[in-house]
């Protein structure tokens, strides 16, 4: 595990070697994937299934089912994926919550006030990307803690949607979104299937590009990633700008899926994201380590668990109290897998 | 190098393997440093607000003003313990504050009498820093992480347990709540009495010391001959009793809250820590620049008042204040590492 | 370099493997289950088929207000009277929560919804949701258009509340108000413009020389801590004001600005009158809280089971969807604090609304002889 992680891969990439890997027997390779974190997360989620199976019975696994699992977990997918990649490179943007909320509210206001809709989703991106250059700005050209200058973002930007929407905020319902969002390609969620796309690519980027093991490598030791030419700075500015595009993507989504954009929308977001970015295998507190496969699994299972709840009709506030035990247990294997002890 | 990972990725801190930013001997300057800037910028909010409204300076504002600070300045302290002894953030203050003001105020419904219910309320507080520390402890794991689970958590327990918290009107802890002392809310005094004990305690007790050196570097600290599991559990139940503290001084003032009445305190006491020049990578701190700190962010709601303006832009002011503040950290921090 | 290649390469093919074991054992549990789905036996809870009328309940979640669980309660308690199924969820104050439970009701194909929406700008979704499965609902306190609406008529209440106050005013002050604060809740949308704004409107009929710039706004979030937090900087920046009146969204929002008076010492001539009852019965009244208007919001679900019977024996009657013609309309119950002292609390109004015969409302029970 150590090993992964500090001795990241400077190496040129070379096209041709991208697929060979040791020869293991089959049963070793399963057996070794175990032991990851993404396997102990696949477990959790075949457990998950599992449970929801014997307790719901069949009902669980019907399209109507998947189709609100898929629904509800797709948005924060593509938020946690794309803001995955600031935690890869060690910068962890706690802003993405209130840039989901901000990101609506500019959307819905703009939309409501007659703009083109498309127009409005760029000037939106827009609006996030120079979101993500101001935390950038800060963080990478003056070496101000991340966690304290997106805690300072997510202030700002929340109260720049209660300045913004101070009553009720209107109603677009736009028919195109609302179906994208909402509704189902061949009996699954579409909006899961493009969140499932963004993440395989994501994974993609990761485990086998140039980029992506770059932006590990200066997560895992921004020292060793600088000494091997790599540009610590570039690759921070573009993993938080890209984690901040990421939470106005997902305004814009939300707004197709709602309707509407209200001003505590996203509210806690962060938190909830991270904590299943970590069940899968991230962590806010170093980079270098996690895979967008990983932070999939882990919504998924807080998904699954949420949905169980709901079905069931047991009062939510116990999910709360899951999730944070899930952690706990999450973080807990982490480090006895080698990851890193805190003293 | 297990030190440097524990702590948020931080590109250009001049971070090496040996030592950290805590430079002892520069020590005191920079408290001074952090000190007169604060009351800089603290005096020219409030000149501003004066210039455009001259009945800025009066004993109203300096109520109001007093009477915010008081329990997100407790707050504040608990906070800023956890951060000096390097344990990054505790996400559940809010927490810790509710559930000491519902013991407390649970205390006082059943009959006993003020003297046994303020104790209750902050060893409720303090039990439940224990709770975190020793997840920290044998756990070994970090504790912005743990305080993220357990303030998830701990927030839904209290969801199932109660729905809201009524403080006895004619208690003496509800009287006290409406009180005034020296012309200022009685609630401001303890929080001012907690600061100078705990900024004390940090300077000149051997405490204090391993308190700051555990933070700064607890490899080199261990190396000394600290104690570093009795150190962290002492530190999360001191910091835990503080947020007690807060909790009783919370619940009277508040004469109904509800389990999630604490969550509007955790921004701004986290706000004041960091403006308050307290680094989040552990080891240095000076309270009585937390005290201006606290003292700053509080004025600016009732400058926003006074301008006129919604309260909500007091978050944009204080969200913007607190990235400037530690990009302006951050770049002192750069400069001198050259 | 070796070395890292190794490390990072069979990475990659783990990855590969873990992937298709999650998928071979999604796979495997999704044929388990569909292998159940013959028998009859399976989906226990499938409550949609046997016949029984269910109905789903969305309390409003909003973290501030104990009554929206009490309403839930109180439902539960009418729906085993007539032997329904009963199905609860909470909108958790979130509209995605909100949007995703309307889902979770028409996948359970319950008959009937009844729910509060604290954030109901994403109500129009929901109602399309509802109308394309033909799911009827009914909706307390926000209108939506196409569903039943049962609440208090928000805007008379706003008026009835501030009408008092303002007499209040007159004859204690002669009509020499200095202040007049309204503590606002303005993520509750129109619900804030009819409580807060027409209660302010009131006590200008009532008092009509309050000269405008005496009308001061702030935001409370319709909660005791909030409004706590922002009050004391209005009292500050209006410091020559004595006679000061208090008006808002709900009961906490007024509470919260009255204590702020307290702590700067400007209690000594302030009235503040509150909307929903919440702070006004018990032991532990605010003095300077002089009424409320009681909506007896815990009892709603008594008015809609009303309708509900209506729409369970087969013959729905005609949709009512805005607050001037409503499904029910609750009437609005203006009390001063000394009226209010004869009312229980909520928890024994719950207990005795839950004894009372059926069609007996908290209104009859509770509202001043």
């Amino acid at each position: 595990m150590t090993t992964a992680t500090t001795t990241p891969t400077p190496t040129p990439p070379n096209p041709g070697l991208l697929f060979d890997e040791p020869a293991l027997p089959l049963h070793r390779r399963i057996l070794s994937s175990f032991r990851g974190p993404v396997g102990s997360i696949s477990f959790t989620l075949a457990v998950t299934l599992l449970v929801g199976l014997v307790w719901i019975g069949p009902e669980f696994l019907s399209p109507s089912n998947i189709q609100i699992v898929g629904v509800s977990v797709a948005i924060p997918l593509i938020v946690g994926v794309m803001a995955s990649f600031a935690l890869l490179a060690g910068v962890v943007d706690l802003s993405i919550g209130s840039m989901v909320g901000f990101g609506a509210v500019v959307f819905n206001q703009l939309v409501a006030a007659g703009l083109n809709p498309w127009l409005v989703a760029l000037i939106t991106i827009l609006v996030g990307a120079v979101v993500g250059l101001t935390n950038a700005f800060v963080i990478v050209r003056f070496g101000a803690e991340p966690l304290a200058v997106t805690l300072g973002m997510l202030t700002l930007l929340r109260g720049l949607c209660q300045v913004i929407v101070v009553n009720a905020p209107p109603s677009t319902l736009i028919e195109p979104l609302y179906n994208v969002t909402q509704g189902a390609l061949l009996g699954f969620p579409t909006l899961l299937l493009i969140g499932i796309g963004v993440t395989l690519i994501a994974a993609g980027i990761v485990s086998k590009t140039r980029i992506g093991r770059k932006v590990q490598a200066v997560g895992g030791d921004d020292r060793a990633a600088a000494r091997a030419g790599i540009s610590v700075s570039k690759v921070r500015v573009i993993a938080l700008v890209v984690s901040s595009v990421g939470a106005a993507i997902g305004g814009i989504l939300y707004v197709g899926q709602l309707g509407s954009a209200s001003n505590v929308l996203g509210t806690g977001l962060e938190f909830q994201i991270y904590a299943a970015l970590m069940i899968g295998g991230y962590s806010i507190t170093r980079g270098g380590v996690g895979n967008p496969i990983g932070g999939l699994l882990g919504l998924l299972v807080v998904a699954g668990i949420t949905n169980i709840l709901n079905i069931t009709f047991i009062d939510p506030d116990y999910l709360d109290l899951i999730v944070a035990i899930i952690l706990l247990v999450a973080v807990l294997v982490d480090r006895l897998r080698g990851g890193d002890a805190f003293e | 190098m297990t030190t440097s990972l524990i702590t948020p990725a931080d590109p250009a801190a001049p971070v090496s393997p040996g030592g950290r930013k805590g430079r002892p001997d520069s020590r005191g300057a920079t408290a001074w440093r952090d000190a007169l800037s604060i009351a800089g910028v603290w005096l020219l909010l409030i000149v501003a607000t004066t210039i455009v409204r001259p009945d800025f300076l009066s004993s109203q504002t300096l109520l109001a003003v007093t009477f915010t600070m008081a329990i997100s300045g407790i707050l504040a302290v608990s906070q800023a313990l956890i951060v000096i002894s390097g344990g990054l953030l505790d996400l559940s203050l809010p927490v810790s504050l509710i559930l000491s003001a519902w013991a407390t105020v649970t205390a006082l419904n059943n009959g006993l009498p003020t003297w046994v219910a303020i104790p209750i309320g902050i060893v409720t507080g303090a039990a439940w820093g224990l709770l975190n520390g020793l997840i920290v402890v044998f756990g070994k794991l970090n504790p912005i992480i743990v305080t993220l689970a357990t303030g998830f958590g701990g927030l839904a327990i209290m969801l199932i347990f109660f729905k809201s918290a009524q403080i006895p009107s004619t208690s003496e802890l509800r009287l006290y709540g409406l009180g005034r002392f020296l012309g200022l809310p009685n609630v401001f005094w303890p929080m001012v009495i907690v600061i100078v004990l705990a900024g004390l305690a940090l300077t000149f007790t051997r405490w204090g010391r391993h308190l700051r050196a555990v933070g700064g570097n607890a490899q080199a600290a261990k190396a000394r001959g600290i104690d570093l599991r009795r150190m962290r559990l002492a530190t999360f139940a001191g910091a835990g009793a503080v947020a007690g503290l807060a909790g009783v001084m919370f619940s009277a003032v508040n004469p109904s809250f509800t389990p999630a009445s604490g969550a509007g305190f955790q921004l701004i006491v986290i706000g004041a820590v960091i403006l308050g020049g307290i680094s989040l990578s552990g080891g240095k701190g000076n309270l009585l620049v937390l005290l201006l700190s606290v003292g700053f962010l509080a004025t600016i709601p009732t400058s926003i008042a006074f301008f006129g303006l919604a309260p909500a832009w007091a978050l944009v002011f204080q969200g913007a204040l607190l990235i400037i503040a530690v990009g302006i950290d951050g770049y002192r921090l750069k400069r001198t590492a050259r | 370099m070796t070395h890292s290649i190794l490390t990072s390469r069979p990475a990659l093919g783990r990855r590969f493997a873990r992937l298709g074991l999650v998928g071979l054992a999604a796979a495997s549990l999704t044929l388990a289950g569909c292998s159940t789905v013959g028998d009859s036996t399976g989906g226990s809870t499938d409550a949609a088929d046997d016949g029984t009328f269910t109905l789903g309940f969305a309390v409003g979640g909003q973290p501030d207000a104990d009554w929206q669980e009490l309403q839930g309660d109180v439902a539960a308690g009418l729906a085993e009277q007539r032997g329904w199924d009963f199905v609860e969820l909470s909108n958790d104050n979130s509209e995605a929560t909100a949007t995703k439970n309307a889902d979770i009701f028409i996948q359970k194909g319950v008959d009937l919804v009844m729910m509060f929406n604290g954030q109901p700008s994403a109500n129009p979704v929901i109602a399309k949701k509802y109308a394309d499965a033909g799911i009827p609902v009914i909706t307390f306190d926000i209108a939506q258009e196409g569903w039943y609406f049962v609440g208090v008529d928000n805007a008379a209440a706003g008026t009835e509340g501030g009408t008092a106050l303002g007499e209040l005013a007159k004859e204690k002050w002669d009509c020499q108000v200095d202040l007049v604060i309204e503590a606002e809740g303005t993520a509750a949308g129109q619900i804030n413009t009819w409580r807060t704004g027409n209660a302010a409107d009131a006590i200008g009929e009532v008092c009509p020389d309050i000269p405008a710039e005496n009308y001061v706004k702030y935001e409370a979030d319709g909660n005791l801590t909030t409004s706590l937090a922002n009050a004391p900087g209005v009292f500050a920046a209006h410091p020559d004001a004595k006679n000061i009146l208090v008006v808002g969204l709900n009961d906490q929002a007024v509470v919260g600005a009255l204590q702020a008076a307290t702590q700067l010492g400007r209690d000594g001539s302030i009235m503040g009158w509150g909307q929903d009852g919440g702070l006004i019965t018990g032991a532990n009244v605010d003095p300077n809280l002089v009424g409320s208007v009681m909506y007896f919001l815990e009892g709603y679900p008594s008015f809609a089971f009303e309708i509900a019977d209506e729409i369970a024996a087969g013959n729905p009657p005609a949709v009512k969807d805005t607050g001037d013609d409503a499904a029910v309309s609750v009437k609005p119950c203006p009390v001063t604090q000394e009226q209010a002292a004869a009312i229980p609390g909520i928890d024994e109004r719950v207990a005795e609304l839950a004894d009372a015969p059926a069609g007996t409302t908290a209104y009859d029970l509770f509202c001043k002889s």
